[in-house]
């Protein structure tokens, strides 16, 4: 089985971005709100990021920037969601609207192009690892050179760990989304923890959005292709863990990365594999929920 | 979506004040337009012109902005029903693409029965895509599994699976689309306004606006419905099976999807082209949250959606900007509405004065 | 002696439903005491609590804690200056640890960021052996029985250094034997300098462990009592109020009368909680009979309620309509077979406030209204407006319902069941909110369905209702009954003798049963 090791390699790349929208997404989740924005704030954190990469003449520059914009158009979405009072579905929707418009008006403001905009002075995503680690059998194949975003994501993750079950913070953003009027009785604001929540959300979107347009070091319209809206799936495929989250993570990058080679090798359509998360995350819900339905009959 | 409002704060007039929100949200997306234009384009005054009028400028673009608000407006029916019962259906995309492959498909194989086989075909398709909304309220119905994600899963791995079926088994090999066969001569709906491609499918859709206003409004399963998603405790005291109005209304909101696929076949498309209905599911829903889910204001809300659209159009062959301002601009009339701003505003002021 | 609150003048009125819901009130605690705030349902009790401890607003007066003026804007205001209240629903976030619960918001830190989770637990263990409980501060909330999760809203509190405790309703939801412990606890803490509040309405609590009582009756204050000054019989008294005088007729059961409804030990259990919400009811209702049910809320007159409409299943037990079984069969079915029923919550339940009133008239009307299928709008509108014209209602067939004022909304209400009842009707609270002229056109409602024939059956935490119309009453207590009145017996009752039932000072014997 040959095809295993690049594919396992690929999968980690495919699925960094899935990952750190997730993981912005788990925060709002636990704090209550279904953020259906993600794919927006992908869709943004990728045109900025490399916008600014661009003008700036620096990936790390252009990166920050860009996390900068994407937590402005959160913050926007979670204030009129919070303060306004609105259907946070609703607002999400328009957030998504507004990125997939946004990005390519203004790539065609900006370079006359509206299709894929190729930025030559973006050098490729410097890949890390030495060659000795690379030499590691297997394991190096697999988890040595990578971009520096895919280490940055698997920080991340632990941090995320440590910020929902080792800070007050992650306590009262749980607390959030368990039982507000704990946190009110106490004298604390819920919305605020809904918002930082947003704020989050924004953050790793922009990341994960760099990733996707430095790492191709092009624009393409709508490049994140639904993956905003994956990130929402391997929330609730994850469990709403973080562990679950890299777990659910890998499998759609798998997912896609075995897609490609059994397309061609094995005559399995693509399409049928890239369907099996969904219809798995489906089964994971409705297993679920048969579950919690079996002990709220017995308690009511 | 709960919209509690305190009853004393009722206003006795809610038509005239919805309708002033909702004259005052076009007027700012359309002021959004004025703004982006003189922000986007070297030429703005060239830009607004076509933008407003373009659409309206000939008969082609005029047939083409009608025929865009159809799906809309199936579309959006479908989605009125299912909020109004108090149900998310978010699987709008995969509904109105399989809905419209069923459509072609058994149109192709039951071509020899004429129309017969055609309003059969059509059926199918809609009830392809009322089984896949339905199915999510059943699981609501039974385990109270949230419909709104079981939608949105179900229509991703459907839209998947459609696009494997166009591209693999039921491709036409004989044009460079991705495509299946093009459906018979006699199944295609005549041309209303040639040279656009508006169709009589725009009459089935008005038809469809009436059948569902009738059906929430005069009959006794569109009343035990409405009752149910207004508030469901009263209706399972007053006797209503509520469980009833959990998989009915979403069963019937694929339907109305799979219809509009199946008419955009008819009418529009005549073969299924792979991903040809990207997008017009997720416009749909917006449709319906502009309408308010009111059957009747769905026809405006559609035009209007596609309005914009066909003058972003017309904007950008004339122009110096994008098509993707009608996103923008889309996107500002959501953010107004789900905030309702400007309802509160004057409740708010009438409360003080 | 130092008062820990004196409240002065304290006004506040809902605007929902432009309620008085304390009317002028004074009220003090003093330090080191325990105070109960007694009186019936609606009476304005949990309001006054809910203004000293900042969650509700308030028009007039003023409020002084250990002296000092203050304006205490939000419950992180009334922590502060030293005031906790355990609700009567629990706070809690049932997937954290007690320990978690109890410092959220206030949380130890370690490095300046990191929640110290040990110390939590050794600090919150600490604050539980200081004021000798029963839990652990590791333990989940979720495996906790009621009784502990109410120590973790106790404890929370006293972590937070406070002194002066309102607990609201604290009992409602615990055994005999945690009611004692609950008690033993509070009376340590008042001994340790606490200034306890209970907001309370059982009587044999208020003499058990109170210092002094105060009586609030329908928002108003009527009075602070030491507790040893006075004995049961006076603070029922005071909280019931006086009788009105309505003349209703009564009516005997005669050779005609036929049983209608018939509930043979009917059993209803709550998981998580140990005590059964109702226990081996039985009782049958006739035709041609008001059937009253008398209780203090928490009894069992909402689950008695909730079971006859449909909404509850039974866990044992039998019920009977005609002699046909109708047990757990779900709320439509009822409705086929001829349930009329007006319910307490009448504006979450008993009507749909968005929808018309002619919208509210037909549901589930067995009548169709129909021609050629469709809803013929004409008719509906022509019956609705003969209703309200027929049960004189100020409104039109189109307006929302909940445009109405609360009155019409009961009348629209009773209309639409009255015209559908077959041989029985079930009210419940039927006159709660309503305004005299409003109450007695219900009563007289009531009595000409009886005189027709039908089996009235009505749920009524109000005992001058009860007493008014009632022509047999059963006393509710805990879930069981405690006693019954027949004729003669249940129209020369007393309010204070009934009264002492319905709180558990007596209890008939099983042979009056």
């Amino acid at each position: 089985m040959q095809f295993t090791i690049p594919m396992l390699h690929s999968a980690i790349t495919i699925m960094t971005p899935l990952l750190l929208a997730s993981m912005g997404g788990l925060f709002t989740e636990l704090s209550g709100m279904l953020n259906i924005a993600l794919e927006g704030l992908l869709l943004m954190g990728a045109f900025c990021s490399i916008i600014f990469s661009y003008y700036t003449a620096s990936m790390i520059l252009g990166t920050l920037l860009g996390i900068v914009c994407t937590m402005i158009l959160s913050a926007i979405l979670a204030s009129v969601t919070l303060n306004l009072k609105a259907n946070v579905f609703i607002t999400g929707l328009a957030v998504n609207l507004f990125a997939s418009g946004m990005t390519v008006v203004l790539s065609f403001a900006l370079f006359a192009n509206k299709g894929v905009v190729v930025f030559d002075n973006i050098p490729p995503l410097p890949l890390l690892g030495t060659p000795e680690l690379a030499k590691i059998p297997i394991l190096g194949d697999i988890f040595i050179g990578h971009s520096a975003f895919v280490y940055l994501s698997w920080l991340l993750l632990a941090l995320c760990y440590f910020v929902l079950y080792r800070t007050p913070f992650g306590f009262r953003i749980r607390a959030t989304g368990l039982h507000p009027e704990a946190l009110s009785s106490l004298g604390m604001r819920p919305n605020r923890y809904r918002f930082a929540s947003f704020l989050i959300s924004g953050f790793t979107c922009g990341l994960g959005g760099a990733l996707l347009t430095l790492n191709l070091g092009a624009f393409v319209p709508n490049i994140t292709a639904g993956k905003g809206w994956i990130a929402l799936v391997v929330i609730f495929l994850g469990n709403k863990k973080p562990i679950g989250l890299l777990i659910a993570a890998f499998i759609f990058g798998l997912a896609d990365a075995f897609s490609n080679y059994a397309q061609g090798a094995l005559n399995i359509p693509s399409d049928f594999i890239l369907a099996i998360p969904y219809i798995f995350t489906l089964l994971a819900m409705i297993g679920s929920s048969i579950y919690a339905n079996k002990k709220g009959a017995i308690e009511s | 979506m709960s919209e509690k409002r305190n009853p004393t704060s009722k206003n006795a007039f809610p038509t005239l004040k919805e309708s002033i929100g909702s004259l005052l949200i076009v007027l700012i997306a359309l002021s959004g337009v004025i703004i982006l234009s003189f922000l986007l384009s070297k030429t703005p005054s060239k830009t607004l012109r076509y933008f407003f009028l373009g659409p309206l400028q000939n008969a082609y673009y005029f047939g083409n902005m009608l025929n865009g608000a159809i799906p809309l407006i199936f579309g959006g029916l479908g989605i009125s029903l299912a909020m109004r019962s108090g149900n998310f259906n978010l699987g709008g995309e995969g509904q109105i693409y399989s809905g419209a492959l069923a459509t072609t498909l058994f149109a192709l194989y039951l071509a020899p029965l004429g129309v017969v086989g055609a309003i059969l075909a059509l059926f199918i398709g809609a009830f392809v895509a009322g089984g896949l909304a339905g199915l999510s309220g059943y699981l609501r119905m039974k385990w109270d599994t949230s419909e709104l994600i079981t939608s949105f899963l179900i229509s991703n791995a459907v839209v998947l699976v459609v696009n494997y079926l166009i591209a693999g088994p039921f491709m036409d090999p004989s044009t460079s689309l991705i495509a299946t066969r093009k459906i018979p001569e006699s199944f295609r709906l005549p041309v209303l306004l040639p040279p656009s491609s508006l169709s009589t499918a725009l009459f089935f859709a008005l038809v469809a606006v009436i059948i569902v206003h009738i059906y929430l409004y005069k009959t006794k399963s569109g009343y035990q419905l409405r009752m149910t998603g207004l508030n469901s405790r009263f209706a399972k005291y007053g006797g209503i099976n509520t469980r009833k109005f959990i998989v009915l209304p979403m069963f019937l909101s694929g339907f109305l999807y799979g219809l509009g696929g199946g008419f955009a076949i008819y009418g529009t498309y005549f073969s299924s082209i792979k991903e040809f209905s990207a997008g017009m599911g997720w416009n749909g829903l917006a449709v319906a949250l502009i309408a308010k889910n009111k059957p009747s204001m769905v026809i405006p809300a559609a035009l209007f959606f596609s309005y914009i659209e066909a003058g972003a159009r017309s904007a950008m062959l004339h122009s110096d900007v994008t098509f993707e301002i009608a996103a923008i601009v889309q996107s500002i009339v959501f953010f107004l509405i789900s905030s309702e701003v400007l309802f509160t505003l004057f409740e708010k002021k009438r409360r003080y004065s | 002696m130092e008062l820990a609150v004196e409240m002065r003048n304290i006004t506040k009125t809902y605007p929902e439903n432009n309620l008085r819901a304390n009317d002028g009130i004074d009220f003090s605690l003093r330090k080191g005491e325990i105070l109960c705030l007694a009186g019936e349902n609606g009476a304005g009790k949990t309001t006054l609590m809910k203004v000293l401890y900042g969650l509700e607003s308030h028009e007039k007066g003023t409020i002084r804690i250990r002296g000092n003026q203050e304006n205490i804007s939000s419950p992180l205001v009334a922590n502060r200056l030293g005031i906790g209240m355990v609700h009567q629903h629990f706070m809690l976030v049932e997937d954290f640890t007690v320990a978690q619960n109890v410092v959220m918001g206030i949380e130890p830190r370690k490095y300046g960021i990191a929640y110290d989770l040990k110390k939590a637990v050794s600090l919150v263990n600490e604050a539980i052996a200081h004021h000798h409980f029963s839990i652990e501060a590791d333990m989940l909330v979720r495996n906790l029985t009621v009784g502990q999760k109410q120590q973790v809203e106790i404890i929370k509190m006293l972590y937070r250094d406070v002194d002066i405790l309102i607990l609201d309703e604290p009992t409602t939801v615990l055994t005999e034997l945690e009611i004692e412990a609950l008690f033993s606890s509070l009376k340590q803490l008042a001994k340790r300098g606490k200034s306890l509040i209970l907001i309370t309405h059982k009587l044999k609590e208020i003499i058990a462990i109170s210092d002094r009582v105060v009586v609030m009756r329908q928002g108003k204050m009527l009075g602070t009592y030491e507790t040893k000054d006075v004995n049961e019989q006076q603070i029922s008294a005071l909280m019931m109020g006086k009788s009105i005088s309505l003349s209703i007729k009564h009516a005997k059961r005669t050779d005609e009368s036929q049983p209608v409804i018939e509930c043979k030990k009917i059993t209803v259990l709550r998981q998580g909680q140990e005590r059964p919400l109702l226990k081996d009811l039985n009782f049958t209702a006739y035709s041609g009979e008001i059937l009253g049910f008398a209780g203090v809320s928490g009894n069992g007159l909402g689950v008695l309620e909730a079971v006859l409409g449909g909404f509850i299943p039974v866990f044992d037990g039998k019920i009977l309509h005609d002699g046909n079984d109708i047990t757990n069969i779900g709320t439509a079915q009822l409705r086929r077979q001829g349930l009329a029923y007006v319910p307490s919550d009448r504006l979450q339940i008993g009507s749909s406030l968005k929808a018309s009133v002619q919208e509210n008239i037909i549901v589930g009307e067995s009548r169709s209204f129909r021609k050629n299928g469709f809803i013929d709008q004409r008719q509906v509108t022509k019956h609705t407006n003969d209703l309200l014209e027929k049960y004189s209602t100020k409104g039109t067939a189109q307006m929302p319902i909940g445009t109405m004022s609360g009155g019409n909304i009961q009348k629209v209400i009773l209309a639409r069941e009255i015209e559908r009842y077959q041989d029985y009707i079930v009210f419940s609270e039927p006159t709660w909110g309503l305004d005299i002229a409003s109450s007695q056109f219900v009563y007289e409602q009531m009595a000409s369905l009886r005189d027709k024939g039908a089996a009235v059956i009505l749920i009524s935490s109000n005992l001058d209702e009860i007493l008014t119309i009632s022509d047999r009453i059963i006393v509710l207590y805990r879930g069981t009954r405690v006693a019954s009145f027949v004729g003669d017996e249940a129209r020369n009752l007393s309010k204070e003798e009934i009264g002492e039932y319905m709180l558990g000072i007596r209890k008939q014997g099983a042979s009056h049963v």
